[in-house]
This record gives structure tokens, sequence and C-alpha cells, in this order.
């Protein structure tokens, strides 16, 4: 690694600085350069020339902005052939991109080294981006080993305090984040009405079920019905109201919830989530033991569909002799 | 935990201990096994016959799946009714539950003092026999789980018969159907109706099950010089005789036969008692005319008031499955058991000494009797003041017989427990050790939710039957 960061170096350091109007990429004119390329026609522009040393390496092209009506103007000397120089320094590697990102993040990590840093925990989360999504982003296959160099070093310039953070950090590091930051997502908050009801959706399988929790002593109707006339099995109703039992707040609210579609299972255990969700608007804090109750995420199995050759989803028909 | 079988009685119920010799030797089957039987003694025996032997290659053949002949299950198959019996049996005491002590026993006050709103108590022994006499008891209630006999006095059950016992005792009749959801103690507070009565010197008749006299299982005949032509059921109306003199014998012991019965069967003397007139026959042909008259004793004034109840009323609001010498279908209202409780029901006949009339309606095991619908819900609509509903312009099919019987009842209807009776329903089921978690304000209110707002039915079934055998 260290090798290839002085060959990248040693790049930078030839590179040359004489870029004006012209453009940077472009090296500035020289006479010896021009005398290589008698046998082209006199129709460039711009007089553009490049070192010695490197005119017998780059390739050679033609400008493309050839005006005809230039090419009696004595004044201007035309260049037939300009070696064009990349941008970047480590164009010739095989991952550019990635490589002058990871440079300039080892220049800012030594150059920013001393400046205060704040522990990981109270970093505002950032959502990086995983080496597969910036092989996906840059389109260059960076290596693992070389990602993750880089993103310890990135990690590491993300602690620098917020009020003493550089522009040029900020810069270095966006390559490396996520275009949404998902972390900052603020979740839509759901009121509660003037009757003091909060309501939640929740789905399972095929049924859609969506509750309404209002506080008071325990009374559950679905559909207009009791629970034991909605749910036949005991074992539904319990699934039905899980949440509310395992935070203890079973005595606390009554829940009125409609349920349509799909059998009771799945009307039992969509319901269950949405009383969860709208419990939760009571009660944001009852969130994370309702997510380990598993009444928070939704189960997105549903039958699969039959394919054609097939009996059903997966079952193939009987094998026939003849 | 309690099973409901007796763990020292290895045998199984069976009908043998229920049935008279006499009726067990009748239908006794010729040969020891089952007609249709696969058991292996029974294939051993065709071995000697050739044209039963099958393949010449028998033993070659391959069998494949799970099911080969001749492993059925070996044990003697249970005798003719013995799995109803055991369906049907009604067991009132379980020793292998706990005893609950320091429970009250029940009184005739208790049922219709506010301040005994959920209290569990005991059935006294004497009330037990009475009720068992009755048929009070269902197969269907779990009193197989407990020691002995207990009760919740529940607000329904004082609201009910406060109202009824106060009403009865200043003679009035009270004609009331009891409603409510499916599992929420309807016929329990038939029980307790039965109770009240029975401890309030009634003379009490119960028809326990009304589908038994509908759907042509008992036998019936016409009853002469009745028109229309009425039916009755002779076997059940003597069982039910029966049932009523052995149940309400204190009381009938002291009433004396008052009216000349000069056209009875069998003679009855103007001294003897009215429990010897129940007693007078064991004929089931004399059956239905000594009953009518023990009924016209009983409407004569200066008699103790009288109780009548009936469960599964909507099997008596239809067309019976009995058909007439003519073979047409008779109505329910046509047999003569079914019609003197409909007279009473709606309001025909003249009770001087008062009387309770209770028809409960049940939801597990019940037609749909869109007229009795109606019609109890133009009571209930009268009862409360409201105007009251039409009848459906597009239904052709009410029965006018029914909205007749139901005219002018009052409609009771049974709610869901509260959480305090609740918990000390389940405070009396651990204490007998059916229920082993902890009773505290918690589960109550879970189990209460669970049960659908405090069906009393469901309660039982979402923590009682995970112990039921």
């Amino acid at each position: 690694m260290s090798s290839m960061r002085t060959s990248f170096r040693c790049l930078r350091d030839i590179r040359p600085t004489g870029g004006k109007a012209a453009g940077a990429q472009w090296h500035p004119t020289s006479e010896a350069s021009l005398a290589y390329r008698p046998k082209q026609p006199f129709n460039a522009t711009r007089s553009i020339a490049t070192s010695a040393p490197r005119s017998a390496e780059t390739t050679e092209i033609i400008p493309s902005d050839v005006e005809p009506a230039d090419q009696g103007r004595a004044s201007v000397v035309q260049v037939p052939y300009a070696r064009a120089v990349p941008v970047s320094p480590s164009y010739f590697s095989r991952k550019p991109i990635f490589n002058d990102a990871f440079v300039v993040v080892q220049d800012l990590a030594r150059k920013y080294a001393r400046l205060p840093i704040i522990p990981k925990d109270k970093v505002t989360p950032t959502a990086w981006r995983t080496k597969e999504q910036y092989r996906l982003a840059v389109g260059e296959h960076a290596k693992g080993r070389d990602y993750a160099t880089c993103m310890k070093l990135a990690k590491r310039l993300n602690q620098i305090h917020p009020d003493l953070m550089p522009d040029e950090v900020k810069a270095g590091l966006l390559p490396f984040k996520r275009e949404v930051n998902y972390y900052l997502n603020q979740p839509k908050v759901q009121p509660i009405d003037q009757y003091g009801r909060s309501h939640g959706v929740g789905k399972r399988k095929s049924s859609v079920a969506r509750a309404w929790v209002v506080e008071g002593a325990g009374e559950v109707l679905v559909n207009g019905k009791p629970l034991s006339e909605a749910f036949g099995r005991v074992h539904d109703r319990e699934s039905a109201v899980w949440g509310m039992k395992l935070t203890e707040r079973l005595d606390k609210y009554n829940v009125w919830a409609m349920v349509s579609g799909g059998g009771t299972t799945g009307q039992a255990e969509a319901l269950a989530l949405a009383i969860a969700k709208a419990l939760c608007v009571h009660e944001p804090a009852l969130k994370n033991p309702l997510r380990r109750a598993g009444c928070i995420t939704r189960d997105p199995r549903k039958v699969e569909r039959k394919k054609h050759g097939h009996v059903k989803a997966r079952k193939m028909p009987t094998w026939v002799k003849r | 935990m309690a099973t409901a079988n007796c763990w020292r009685c290895l045998g199984r119920p069976s009908t043998h201990r229920l049935l008279a010799p006499s009726s067990l030797t009748s239908f006794k089957a010729p040969t020891s096994v089952a007609a249709f039987t696969t058991s292996a003694t029974l294939l051993a025996k065709d071995d000697n016959s050739f044209s039963m032997k099958g393949h010449v290659r028998t033993g070659k053949r391959l069998v494949l799946g799970k099911k080969k002949k001749g492993r059925g299950d070996r044990s003697k198959p249970p005798g003719p009714g013995e799995r109803k019996a055991f369906r049907k049996r009604i067991q009132l005491s379980n020793d292998n539950a706990l005893k609950v002590s320091g429970l009250p026993e029940l009184e005739a006050q208790k049922l219709v003092d506010p301040a005994a709103v959920g209290q569990i108590v005991s059935l006294p022994t004497d009330l037990v026999d009475q009720l068992r006499t009755v048929e009070a008891f269902k197969p269907t209630q779990n009193w197989g789980l407990f020691r002995s006999p207990h009760m919740l006095v529940r607000k329904d059950t004082v609201d009910f018969l406060g109202d009824l016992t106060k009403r009865v005792g200043n003679k009035e009749t009270v004609r009331t159907v009891i409603g409510g959801e499916r599992g929420v103690g309807k016929s329990m507070l038939g029980l307790q109706t039965m109770a009240a009565g029975f401890m309030n010197k009634m003379v009490v008749i119960n028809i326990p099950e009304a589908q038994d006299l509908v759907e042509a299982r008992t036998d019936y005949s016409p009853i002469p010089r009745t028109t229309p032509e009425q039916f009755s059921h002779p076997s059940y109306i003597l069982k039910l005789m029966q049932a009523i003199r052995s149940a309400n014998e204190e009381i009938l012991s002291k009433e004396i036969v008052k009216l000349e019965h000069i056209h009875l069967p069998v003679s009855v003397s103007r001294n003897s008692s009215l429990a010897s007139l129940a007693n007078a026959t064991k004929e089931p042909e004399f059956a239905w005319p000594i009953f009518n008259a023990l009924w016209q004793e009983l409407l004569q004034p200066g008699r103790p008031p009288i109780m009548f109840t009936l469960d599964g009323l909507s099997h008596i609001m239809r067309i019976s499955d009995y058909r007439s010498p003519s073979f047409n279908l008779i109505h329910s209202h046509d047999l003569a058991l079914i019609r003197l409780f409909v007279e009473a029901l709606g309001g025909k006949t003249h009770f001087p000494n008062g009387a309770a009339i209770v028809g409960v309606t049940t939801k597990g095991n019940s037609l749909k009797v869109k007229s009795m619908d109606k019609a109890l819900e133009q009571a209930a609509a009268d009862q409360a003041g409201l105007p009251i509903p039409e009848r459906d312009a597009f239904y052709a099919k009410y029965d006018e017989r029914v909205f007749e019987a139901l005219k002018g009842v009052k409609v009771f209807d049974v709610k869901s427990i509260s959480k305090p009776e609740a918990r000390s329903l389940m405070e009396y089921w651990a204490a007998s050790g059916v229920l082993r978690m902890r009773v505290d304000e918690k589960t109550v209110s879970e189990r209460w939710t669970l049960a659908g707002n405090g069906v009393l039915g469901e309660l039982e079934r979402a923590s009682l039957y995970v112990s039921r055998l």
C-alpha cells in the first residue's frame, strides 16, 4: 500500500502546474514537441505542447474544436496534436476515482490529526456506504482491504468536533457517505385526536387491521364484536392483544378495531401490529419492548405465487412413465 | 390437577350402571363381537374358507402405505349408548379437587341481596338434590372440576331474582325470557332461578331441554277429544311428573286434592296429597291426564306459587318433527306439554297464587327463528319504552302463534360479568386447584379481556379448559 501511495505521490509531483485559460489538464506549449509532428496539418487553434520526456509515452489526440477560418492566421502557433494528460494522476491505475478519494482522505487524516475529537457515541449517526454500495456508485472494483482502511480513516475524521470540522474534510468524506442519511429520518408523528384516540394500521398475510386505541379499562371490540366472538380460538385472542399483554397495558386502554381480509390467524396478528402501533402513539417509550415482543416488525411472508409447470408454487406434477 | 373421571374407579363409565337390568338384557347382541368389527379375531376365522383367501401370491404381495389390515384396535368398542352416557353425564363432585372452605352457604336472601354480589356460595345438599332431580345442571357446565357445587352470585342474578321474588310474593305472574350472548350464563341464571324457587317454596317444574320434545326423540300419542288435535309425550311426561314429585315433595305432600277427578283412569281420593296424585300412576298412557289434573290442582287458589322454566326456547317456536296421523307435521304448540308452557308464557293461563314462567334461550344449540327474534325484539323495545320495531314486510313466514306465545313477556338480557366478579370466581378456581396461576389484578383483567369483556363461558374456556380432561 505504501509503495502504491509513493507512486501516486510521484505522479502528482511531476504533474504540471501551468494551466491557464486553456485548462489545467493541458501542458504549456514547447517548441521541441512541435518539431516532432511536422507532417500533421496546422489546423489547431491553440499551441499546446508537452514536455519532452513524456511526449513519447502519451497518446496524441486531435482537438476537435477546429475552425477552418483560423487556418490562415499567422500570429497563432498552431499545434496539430496535443498530448492529453489526465486529470487524475491515478488515471492509469484500474480504479482512479477510489484512489483519488483515498489519497484525499489520507491527506486530510494527516493534516487534521491533531484536531480534537468527540467520542464515537456522541457523533451524529452517519450512513456510510458499504463496500458494495461504493463499488456500485463509483463503478470501480475497490479492494475490500483498501476500502476498510479508507473507512477507518474516514470514520476517524468524522469524529472531529463538529464546531471545528473543516469544510474540506466534509467534502473529502462525501464520496463515502450515502446520499441520504437515513439515521436522520424523522418518523411522521401520529397525532392523538381530540377524543384521545390514536390510530394504527397493521398487516399480516392478506389481512389488514386498523385499530383505534383510547385510554380505558381493557375493553376490546373487533368489527363491533367482543374479542371472544371475533376470534374463536383463545390463541388468536391472545395474539391479538399480545403487545398490550406483554407491556401490561391490557387494563389501561380500550381498543376499537376493524379487520378485513385473510383468515383468523392473519387477522389476529395484523391486529397485534395495529394495536402496537397505536399504543406507541400514546407511549413512544413502549416501542422497544413491543419490538422485542414481535409486534412492530411486519412479517413480509405471503403466499408464494403459483408457477406454470408446477401444481402449486413448488410442487411438480407426478412423474408418469408414458 | 383434578380430573373429571374418578381415579379409583378404573372402569369406563357405561350405561350398565345407569340402565335397569331388564332393559340391559333386551338389546344384548347374540354374539359378543360387534357386527362390523375389523379385529384380528374375525379375520382369523376366515382362514379355512378358500374363497376368502385372496390372491394365490398373497404372501408376496407388496403392501404400501401405512394402513395395514388387521392392525385395528383390539379393545372392545363401547356398547350402545355408552358414548352418549359418557358425554351427557353430570358429575357434581370431584374428590381430587381441593376443598374450598370458608365460603357461605346459599340462602334465599343471598340471591336477592345486592351486598352479596360477587360472592361465591356453596349449594346446600338438599338443594343440590332438588336441582339435580329437575335436571337443572347441564352437562356443558364444569361442575365436575370442583369438590362440591358452588356458584357465583352476580349482579344479573340479584337484579333478576330480586324483581322476580318480589312480584311472585305479591301473587303476580312473572313472564320472562332470559336472553344474552353465547356462554354468558343464561342456563346458569335459569338454575339460580330454580334455586330461588325451591328456597322460596314454589312448585318448580323444569323442562331441561326443549329440543327433546320436538325432535321426535320421545314417544307421542294423540290426546282424544281435543280440537285442534293435540299430542302428549307419555313417557316424558311420566318422567317429568316423577321429577316434579320428588323435587317438590315437601310442598306437594302438604297440599290436599281439592277437585273431583272422576274422569281420571285412576281413583284419586279427596284427602290424598298432591304428591300422591303425582305418584298415582306408573303407566305412560295415563301420564297426561294425571299431569293435567295435577296442573289444575296447582292452579287452585291457596296453592303455592308455580315456577315453570324451559331451556332452549327457540326449539319450541317452530313446527316440530312429529307427524299427525294424516302425516302432517305438528306445530310445536300442538304438543300438549309445550302448549301448557306457551299458554303460561303468553299470559293465557291465570295464576291466582303467582307464578314465574321463565323461558331460557340458547345461543349454542339454537335455531334461527325469525318470528321469535322479532317478537323478542318487540318485547324488549316495549319494555324499554322505545318505538316498537315493525315486522319485515317482505318475510312471509312469520308464525302468528309465536307472536301470540311471546305477547307481553319481559326480556332479561344477561350481561357479561364485571372484573370484581371475575376476580372472585378466579380466586375460587385457584383455591380449588384448577387454575394454577397467580390471581391478581393483572391476570384478572387479562383473562377478562380475552374472555370477550367478561363473557363467563369464555372466561372458563380461557382459564380452565387447559386443565380439563
